[in-house]
């Protein structure tokens, strides 16, 4: 069974890049090669301009592996002080950057506590410090808020968009396609092996032929009167009277233009229009539910 | 300071495992036994008078009996011989001790490395991956070592200055044990890195202890293969007996050597040593090989 093939990827200096796919899609794998962790069978890939698993490489490198976990002897700062030492790291910048790191993940209070003590939240947080030290030029990271509840996965989040902005290549692997769209700037799409679709997040998530138009002071009778006219009209359930009122249009440019002259001559205010968009899982979703040709 | 920190991790993963603490306990135990419970007078070389918690020693046949009986003296033994036999005693029981209790500690060194999450982690960074392996083989004798080390350096300056006979061939016994139970760990680190387990990793290592302490007696005896009739079976039994012997630890031979050390007669087989040492070192190799080429 091939794991992966003929998987034609770049990711440029810079990008946070997110790469997709269901279960056993070859993700990891993918990650595992470039690291050296697993070894290929035909291909060749570089990563930083040297080849998967070079010393040099890794040494500019971050990474946080899904389900990692450390040694349980160690306690958070000792795990720390020890991947930075394998990270080439010399005293005594290590120790005043391995304090930072554990302030970042908002770790200092458990510095001395054994990592085994750790819930699932902070080692993924010990995770990122760990992927963070060496300051990498590039950062992968395989589910990074996998189990973690929103505050942590905001907090996360905030993390990887201040790295972003530091101008560290990110590369991503998630099943949380929301975090996805959020951070990312281009995303690839495995699917068995293959890759099956890559672009920017605009690119993939295309406009709609829905629009969202978000009234106030539209009374009920004057919505009924706009229904019967304009077929593809549909509305939220009524707030107070008076208030906003989110309308949604499925038909083309003409309907819209309808629609907004119909809504001013009844003196009704429009506060906003948007065209919708696909979201990234309509996208994953219908691709990943596609049958192989 | 990338070896440094393998090395300092794994003394800390065997500290936190406490199986060597037990060892260590046991030998200060023994350690405090001799500083405390022993006193010698030594003159002309002779022991004149021993006393062990108070009671008198008093040579009686072959052997020693201790009794409330003042006087006597020991009938002449020799302050070296007193002091070879208490270190033949305690080296023949606690140096198969020491390695028994070593190889249950260091056991898990190998599997506990290859478990996933920390294996992808510790790949990821940047260190090659026979530099790891080894390194984590290299901490794991340093802790055994040091065992030793206290074990030998805190008897031998006790009886010293006690006696004031020093033995130095007592110091390289335990170096020669050090040695054993690298080339034991080279095995060790084999069966952990092909079956991932630590239990499999004790019973095939006790499989390797039994087995060289086995071939050996046909491997001495010339006329054992009389003893197979066949003349095909006899080859290939034959043949059998001398590979295994030349690829294992030389379990017996190691014990007569640490037996010549301490008791100063003849020299100690440096061809044993060296097979062993050539036999632990191919199945680290090995070992090492299988590592650095496989998947996680």
């Amino acid at each position: 069974m091939r794991a992966l093939e003929g998987l034609d990827l770049r990711v440029p200096r810079g990008a946070v890049f997110g790469l997709l796919g269901p279960n056993g899609a070859g993700k990891t794998t993918l990650v595992k090669l470039l690291l050296g962790i697993a070894f290929p069978t035909a291909g060749r890939a570089t990563v930083l301009g040297r080849p998967p698993g070079d010393i040099e490489a890794k040494a500019r490198m971050g990474y946080l592996p899904e389900n990692h976990r450390y040694p349980p002897h160690l306690t958070g700062e000792q795990a720390l002080h020890y991947f930075g030492r394998l990270s080439g790291l010399r005293s005594p910048g290590r120790a005043s950057r391995v304090d930072g790191m554990l302030r970042r993940v908002k770790l200092d209070a458990w510095r001395s506590a054994r990592v085994r003590t750790y819930s699932k939240g902070m080692m993924q947080r010990l995770g990122m410090a760990q992927a963070l030290l060496n300051d990498p030029e590039l950062l992968i990271l395989d589910e990074p808020t996998d189990g973690i509840d929103p505050i942590g996965r905001h907090e996360i989040r905030d993390i990887l968009i201040e790295q972003a902005g530091r101008g560290t290549t990110i590369f991503l692997n998630s099943h949380l396609l929301s975090e996805v769209e959020r951070l990312c700037t281009r995303v690839a799409i495995l699917k068995d092996g293959l890759l099956v679709r890559e672009g920017s997040v605009d690119e993939l998530t295309r406009p709609t032929n829905v629009h969202e138009v978000t009234t106030r002071g539209l009374t009920p009778e004057t919505l009924a009167a706009l229904q019967s006219r304009i077929p593809g009209l549909s509305a939220d359930v009524a707030g107070a009277e008076g208030g906003p009122r989110r309308l949604e249009l499925r038909g083309g440019q003409e309907d819209l233009n309808r629609l907004i002259d119909l809504l001013r001559e009844r003196n009704v205010e429009i506060a906003a229009v948007r065209q919708s968009r696909e979201s990234l899982e309509d996208v994953f979703v219908k691709i990943v539910g596609e049958k192989a040709p | 300071m990338k070896v440094a920190a393998i090395l300092l991790d794994t003394c800390r993963e065997l500290l936190y495992r406490k199986t060597l603490w037990i060892y260590s306990g046991i030998v200060s135990l023994t350690l405090l036994f001799f500083l405390l419970a022993l006193q010698t007078d030594v003159a002309g070389g002779v022991i004149a008078s021993l006393k062990v918690f108070g009671l008198e020693g008093h040579a009686s046949g072959g052997g020693f009996t201790l009794d409330s009986q003042q006087g006597g003296g020991s009938a002449g033994l020799t302050a070296a011989s007193f002091v070879q036999g208490i270190q033949i005693a305690v080296a023949f029981v606690l140096y198969p001790l020491g390695i028994m209790l070593s190889v249950f500690a260091t056991a898990g060194l190998v599997p506990s490395l290859l478990e996933r999450g920390l294996i992808d982690l510790l790949l990821s960074k940047p260190v090659s991956r026979p530099m790891l392996f080894l390194s984590r083989f290299l901490g794991a004798v340093l802790v055994a070592a040091v065992n030793l080390i206290y074990l030998v350096g805190g008897l031998g300056l006790i009886l010293g200055i006690k006696t004031g006979v020093w033995n130095p061939g007592f110091l390289l016994s335990g170096l020669a044990m050090a040695l054993y139970f690298a080339c034991l760990l080279g095995f060790v680190a084999l069966f952990g890195v092909l079956f991932r387990s630590s239990a499999v990793s004790i019973m095939m290592t006790a499989v390797i202890f039994v087995a060289s302490l086995i071939v050996r007696w046909p491997h001495q005896n010339a006329d054992w293969p009389r003893l197979i009739t066949g003349r095909a079976a006899r080859f290939v039994a034959q043949g059998l007996v001398e590979t295994l012997y030349h690829a294992l630890p030389r379990t017996y031979d190691f014990g007569q050597i640490v037996a010549a050390l301490i008791l100063g007669r003849g020299t100690a087989s440096l061809g044993a040593m060296l097979g062993s040492a050539l036999a632990g070192g191919a199945a680290l190799a090995v070992a090492t090989y299988y590592f650095s080429r496989i998947d996680f």
